[in-house]
C-alpha cells in the first residue's frame, strides 16, 4: 500500500480522539456495577443496533472478507445475510425479550436459573476460554493487516491497539463500548461506502463490473479446474466432468455473482452449509447464545427497545456484504494477477492504487474502527462472564454494586495483559494457529444453541438432560474437528471425513443435533426440574411476578 | 471406511442431486415463513407500549422490510 501522509495521519488521529473523548466520557456516569456491566439498562435501541453490527464486523473480516470475496466472489455475502438476518429477526420477537425480561446479565446466569449451576459454570467456562483466546488472536491478526496497511511495527499495533480499547472499556464498560461502537459504525460504513464508491468509478460503472468479474472469474475457474484435473484418476474426471454441466448458470457466467453454491464448491459456503449449518445452527446460536451480543441488548432501557435494536441491525445488515465483499470483487477485476495465493494482500494493493491522500487515512479509520469495536466487546464481556459467573456466584455473592466495579474494572486491566502477552506468544507460531482458535466458536455454538432453545422453549427438557447434551454435542464437534485433521487421519488410514476446505458449519450441525438428541432423550428418562426452574420457559412466571 | 464415512458420503451424494434453484427456493422459502410469522405477531409484540397504531414504531413493517430486501437478494444472485 501507498505510504499514509500527514493527511491521513490527521484523519486517523481525529477518529481515534474521537473514540477516546466519548468513551472516557460516558465512563464518568458510571458508578455501580450494573452500570459497568449493563449500562444501568439504559441503552437506547438506535446504538445498541449500530454497536451488534460494528461489533460483528472485526477489522480481520474486514480485510479477510475482501481477499475471500476475490477467491470465492458475492457467496461470502451470505456470512451477513442468511447468517444473521433471519436469526436477529427471531432472536428480537423471541429469545431476546426473554432474556430481558428475566433480568440476567449473562446468558449462563439464565442457563443456571432454568437449568443448574453445572452447566452454567461449564458454558461459562467455554464461552470465557474462547474469549480470551481469540483477545489475543483478534490484536495479533489485525496488529498484522494494520502493518501491511501502515507500515508500522507489528509490537507497537498490539500494544497501542491493546492501551486504546483497555481504556476506554476499563473507564466505561459497555456504556463506553457501545457508544463508541456507534462512531466506529458510522466511520467503518461510510469509509467502505466511499471505497466502493471510487472502486465502481474506476471500473466503469456495474454494468462493466460485473462484466469484467464474470471474464475474470471463469478465466480462474478454468485454470483452477485444469489443475484439479491433472491430479483425478480417468472416473474421478469423468464424474467431475459431468458434474461440470449440471450448474444451471449460462456458459459465460461464473460463480462468482452466485449465492447458492454446489455441494463440491471449493469456497467455504456450499449451499448445504449455508442452509442448514450457517442460516439454521450457527447464526441463531451467536445471534442468541454469544454474550458479546446478546450483552448490549440486556442492557437495553426496555423490552421494547431491546427487540427494536436487533430489528435495526438486521435492517442494517442488509448492506454490510455490499460494503465489504465488493471491494474484493472490484480488485479481483483490478489485479486478476494476484491469483487464490495472494489474495488476501488484494484489499490493502486496492486501497493504495484507488484512494488519494486523506481517504487512505479515512479507510485505515474505518479499519481501525472495524478492528477496535470488536476487541472492546470481547474484552467487556469476557470481564462480564468472570466477574458474574465466577467471582461473584462462587467467591464473593455478598459483593456490592461498588466493588463489582472495582472487580470489573481491575478484571479489564487483567484480561488486557493477557490479551498482549497471548498476541505475542502467538507470534512464535505458524499463522494456521489463527484458524485453530476461530474454529473453537464452531464446537460451543451448536451446544449452546441446543440447551438454550431446549430451556426456553419447553418446560420438558431437564438440567440433567441439558447438562449432557451439552457435553455430548461438545465432544461430537471437537470429535469431528480431530477426524477432520490430516495428521489423525493418516495415522488411523482414514480419508478425512468432510470433502470442503473449511467444514466448521458443519461441525454446528453435528454437534447442535447431537446436543439436541441426548436433552430429549435423558429428559424423558431421568427426573424433571421443580416448577421453580421451569417458570423460566417462555411463558412461565418469573419471580418478580413478571411474564417470563 | 468408517461409519461416519458412510454416512457423510451418502448425505454428500443426496443433497448434490438437488438442483441449486431448488436450494434457492429453499433459501426464499425461509424468508417467505418467516414474513408470514412476523405478520401474525399480536400488535402488542411489535409496538412500544402504551403507543400502538402508529406504523413508525411498529416493529413488523421493519422487519418486512429486511425480509423483502433479503428475497430481493437472493432471487437476484
Amino acid at each position: 500500500m501507498a505510504q499514509l501522509t500527514s493527511i491521513d495521519y490527521l484523519v486517523i488521529l481525529s477518529y481515534l480522539a474521537a473514540t477516546m473523548v466519548i468513551g472516557l466520557w460516558v465512563g464518568s456516569y458510571v458508578r455501580s456495577g450494573s452500570d459497568f456491566f449493563l449500562a444501568g439498562r439504559s441503552l437506547p435501541w438506535w446504538a445498541i443496533g449500530m454497536s451488534l453490527v460494528a461489533t460483528d464486523i472485526g477489522g480481520t473480516d474486514l480485510i479477510g472478507v475482501g481477499g475471500d470475496a476475490y477467491r470465492y466472489g458475492i457467496v461470502m455475502g451470505n456470512f451477513e445475510w442468511i447468517g444473521c438476518i433471519p436469526a436477529m429477526l427471531v432472536g428480537a420477537f423471541v429469545f431476546i425479550p426473554h432474556l430481558w425480561r428475566c433480568r440476567v446479565t449473562t446468558i449462563p446466569e439464565y442457563l443456571e436459573r432454568r437449568f443448574s449451576v453445572q452447566l452454567r459454570s461449564s458454558v461459562a467456562a467455554c464461552w470465557l476460554f474462547l474469549m480470551a483466546c481469540n483477545l489475543g488472536v483478534m490484536l495479533l491478526a489485525s496488529a498484522v493487516f494494520l502493518k501491511s496497511l501502515t507500515g508500522w511495527d507489528i509490537s507497537v499495533c498490539i500494544l497501542i491497539t491493546a492501551l486504546l480499547v483497555g481504556t476506554y472499556t476499563w473507564s466505561g464498560g459497555l456504556a463506553a463500548v457501545v457508544y463508541t461502537d456507534v462512531l466506529q459504525g458510522v466511520v467503518m460504513i461510510g469509509g467502505c461506502l466511499m471505497f466502493v464508491a471510487i472502486g465502481i468509478y474506476e471500473v466503469g460503472g456495474i454494468e462493466p463490473l460485473i462484466d469484467k468479474i464474470h471474464t475474470v472469474a471463469k478465466g480462474q475457474d478454468q485454470q483452477d479446474a485444469l489443475q484439479r484435473e491433472q491430479k483425478m484418476t480417468a472416473a474421478e474426471r469423468l464424474a467431475f466432468k459431468s458434474k461440470k454441466t449440471r450448474h444451471d448458470r449460462p456458459a459465460h457466467e461464473s460463480e462468482h455473482l452466485s449465492l447458492v453454491l454446489p455441494v463440491d464448491t471449493r469456497s467455504p459456503g456450499p449451499w448445504p452449509g449455508i442452509l442448514f449449518g450457517l442460516g439454521l445452527i450457527v447464526g441463531p446460536g451467536y445471534w442468541i447464545g454469544n454474550q458479546s451480543i446478546v450483552q448490549r441488548a440486556l442492557g437495553a432501557k426496555s423490552e421494547y427497545e431491546a427487540k427494536a435494536s436487533y430489528v435495526y441491525g438486521a435492517l442494517i445488515k442488509n448492506v454490510i456484504p455490499f460494503l465489504v465483499a465488493v471491494p474484493g470483487l472490484i480488485a479481483l477485476v483490478k489485479f486478476p494477477e494476484l491469483g487464490h495465493e495472494r489474495a488476501d494482500v488484494a484489499l490493502p494493493q486496492l486501497v493504495g492504487a484507488l484512494l488519494p491522500a486523506g481517504f487512505r487515512g479515512m479507510f485505515v479509520a474505518a479499519f481501525l474502527a472495524a478492528l477496535m469495536s470488536s476487541v472492546d466487546s470481547y474484552l467487556n464481556s469476557a470481564t462480564t462472564l468472570y466477574v458474574n459467573d465466577f467471582y461473584r456466584r462462587f467467591y464473593r455473592p455478598e459483593a456490592d454494586e461498588g466493588q463489582m466495579l472495582a472487580v470489573g474494572r481491575w478484571t479489564t486491566i487483567g484480561f488486557v495483559l493477557w490479551g498482549i502477552y497471548f498476541a505475542f506468544q502467538l507470534l512464535a507460531f505458524p499463522a494456521g494457529i489463527y484458524t485453530i482458535f476461530q474454529t473453537l466458536l464452531s464446537f460451543f455454538i451448536g451446544p449452546t444453541l441446543a440447551v438454550l432453545i431446549a430451556g426456553m422453549l419447553s418446560r420438558n427438557a431437564s438440567s440433567d438432560g441439558a447438562v449432557t447434551g451439552f457435553y455430548a454435542g461438545l465432544l461430537t464437534s471437537v470429535g469431528l474437528f480431530s477426524l477432520n485433521q490430516p495428521g489423525v487421519c493418516r495415522r488411523l488410514g482414514l480419508r478425512p471425513l468432510f470433502q470442503v476446505g473449511q467444514p466448521y458449519l458443519y461441525y454446528s450441525i453435528w454437534s447442535f443435533l447431537v446436543a439436541m438428541m441426548f436433552i430429549v432423550i435423558f429428559s424423558y428418562f431421568l427426573r424433571s426440574d421443580p416448577p421453580e426452574k421451569t417458570r423460566y420457559a417462555i411463558g412461565g412466571t418469573n419471580p418478580e411476578g413478571g411474564a417470563a | 471406511m468408517t461409519l461416519l464415512h458412510w454416512i457423510g458420503d451418502f448425505l454428500r451424494h443426496q443433497l448434490d442431486l438437488v438442483p441449486l434453484s431448488t436450494a434457492r427456493w429453499l433459501m426464499i422459502g425461509l424468508y417467505l415463513i418467516l414474513m408470514f410469522w412476523i405478520i401474525q405477531l399480536p400488535s402488542t409484540a411489535t409496538n412500544p407500549p402504551g403507543r400502538q397504531g402508529t406504523w413508525r414504531g411498529d416493529l413488523k413493517i421493519w422487519a418486512w422490510f429486511a425480509l423483502m430486501f433479503q428475497i430481493l437478494i437472493y432471487s437476484v444472485f
